[in-house]
């Protein structure tokens, strides 16, 4: 099943345009979105967050409309955004406790089961958190509503190889309780460790978007692991 | 008080924005342009908004479970909030003077405006006119603060210098009427100035939804 659809969506840059993406998110899965930098993957995301306006197209979430059902899809979804500061000089209790009115679902037992997991000290700043520490404070807003989708912006950039692998491991953990996830990355081993699906933007255009099995079945040549068919296709669409 | 007004006064607001209010004990200082109170009121403001563009407050805001229109609203809600304790403590001091201070020499000498209810028209004049230029320009881009603050300075300086040398046209001397005389004029300039503040707010609170609506964060 279906539980996030987009379908023809455009937008138009001056020097970028995103071109007719559609692909689907399956219920229960990790979908790895990879491309180069520059690609579209955060137009992309931001499109199905309502930060970007797409000049054309359609995005569902559980069957509905996300521009007719914002509120509703934003309840059950959760975002994270890299190394992005909300509040830099607020402490992080302080953020959260004004985050969780806005969630009827907020999961208190969660969100210190997570807060525990990440080492992260409700009473400092994002300002004294290390980039990778800010990632983890991104998502445990985003864990803490018990969100059936998460849609992830490189969460494992500027993360030390340990914290990558913990966060890998957290991920197949929520996919085994039915959460479904999309996270971008440009880092191969993220998606050969745990994305059952993958779609691989280049250019602002999709170029695939199938099961990993179906994408080595098709583009890989004998002997290539899934880095070195991404870096001959890019070469290739550049040459 | 609701999730939005909370999250702007706990997350967005500078402290500083709640001691400017303070500002409105301007309206006692004897020979001094009283309305230039206001002016530090909406700086107190201005400063909230610069604050919370730096912390990413509006793509947070934006990603929350609300409608994208609703960080408008937020914003509107904390504006006006600020500006009627501002006009709150204004009152109390304006009636202050009509009525205890009524007769006091050190205000009767004064050439410049006298606390009246023209002068809280004035006062919701200039908050109007604030949420209509900045307010509503900055929710344009969600991202350019300066232009529109420096548009409303100009303008709110030159209401300002006209509100306070009002009363020294010829015909105009019964604006600057001291307690009770004249109250009828008094409560119509007050009205006036209650109604811009309204319309003022109201009309570039929609059309900043519908700014906002169309912009990329």
């Amino acid at each position: 099943m279906n539980i996030v659809e987009l379908s023809g969506v455009c937008k138009t840059y001056p020097a970028f345009r995103l071109d007719h993406v559609s692909f689907s998110l399956e219920a229960g899965k990790i979908t790895g979105f990879i491309g180069r930098n520059g690609a579209g993957k955060t137009t992309t995301i931001k499109s199905m967050l309502n930060l970007v306006h797409p000049d054309s197209g359609e995005i569902t979430y559980f069957g509905l409309p996300f521009s007719e059902h914002e509120m509703e899809i934003k309840q059950r979804i959760g975002y994270s955004t890299g190394t992005v500061s909300w509040y830099p000089r607020k402490p992080i209790r302080e953020i959260v406790s004004v985050t969780k009115t806005f969630y009827p679902s907020w999961d208190e037992e969660a969100y210190r089961n997570y807060l525990e997991l990440f080492g992260l000290d409700e009473a400092k700043k994002p300002i004294e958190l290390s980039e990778g520490m800010k990632v983890k404070f991104n998502l445990l807003l985003a864990l803490s509503h018990r969100a059936e989708v998460l849609i992830l912006d490189e969460p494992t950039s500027g993360l030390d190889p340990f914290s990558r692998d913990e966060l890998l491991e957290l991920f197949m953990t929520l996919k085994e309780h039915g959460v479904t996830i999309l996270f971008s990355t440009h880092i191969t081993s993220d998606i050969e460790k745990c994305a059952d699906d993958l779609v691989y933007i280049s250019n602002g255009t999709i170029q695939a978007a199938c099961s990993k099995q179906e994408f080595l079945k098709q583009y890989s040549e004998p002997d290539e692991t899934l880095e070195e068919v991404f870096l001959r296709l890019e070469k290739e669409a550049r040459a | 008080m609701n999730a939005l007004l909370k999250k702007e006064m706990r997350l967005s607001a500078l402290l500083l924005t709640y001691l400017f209010i303070g500002f409105g004990v301007m309206t006692l200082v004897p020979g001094y342009p009283i309305l230039c109170g206001t002016f530090f009121i909406t700086l107190g403001i201005f400063q909230s908004f610069q604050s919370a563009r730096e912390a990413n407050d509006i793509v947070f805001s934006a990603l929350l479970p609300i409608a994208k229109r609703d960080v408008v609203k937020g914003k509107y809600q904390f504006a006006a909030l600020i500006e009627l304790a501002g006009f709150a403590v204004m009152a109390v001091l304006t009636l202050v003077r009509m009525t205890v201070l009524a007769d006091a020499v050190i205000y009767r000498q004064n050439a410049l405006m006298n606390a009246n209810l023209f002068f809280l028209g004035c006062v919701l004049l200039i908050f109007g006119l604030f949420n209509a230029i900045f307010l509503g320009g900055f929710l344009k881009t969600a991202y350019k603060l300066g232009k529109y603050f420096v548009i409303f300075i100009a303008v709110c300086f030159v209401v300002i210098f006209l509100a306070e040398a009002a009363h020294h046209v010829p015909g105009l001397g019964a604006l600057n009427a001291f307690g009770f005389d004249h109250i009828g004029l008094q409560l119509l300039t007050l009205l006036a100035g209650a109604a811009a503040f309204v319309a003022l707010t109201f009309l570039s609170y929609n059309k900043a939804c519908k700014d906002f609506e169309r912009i990329d964060l």
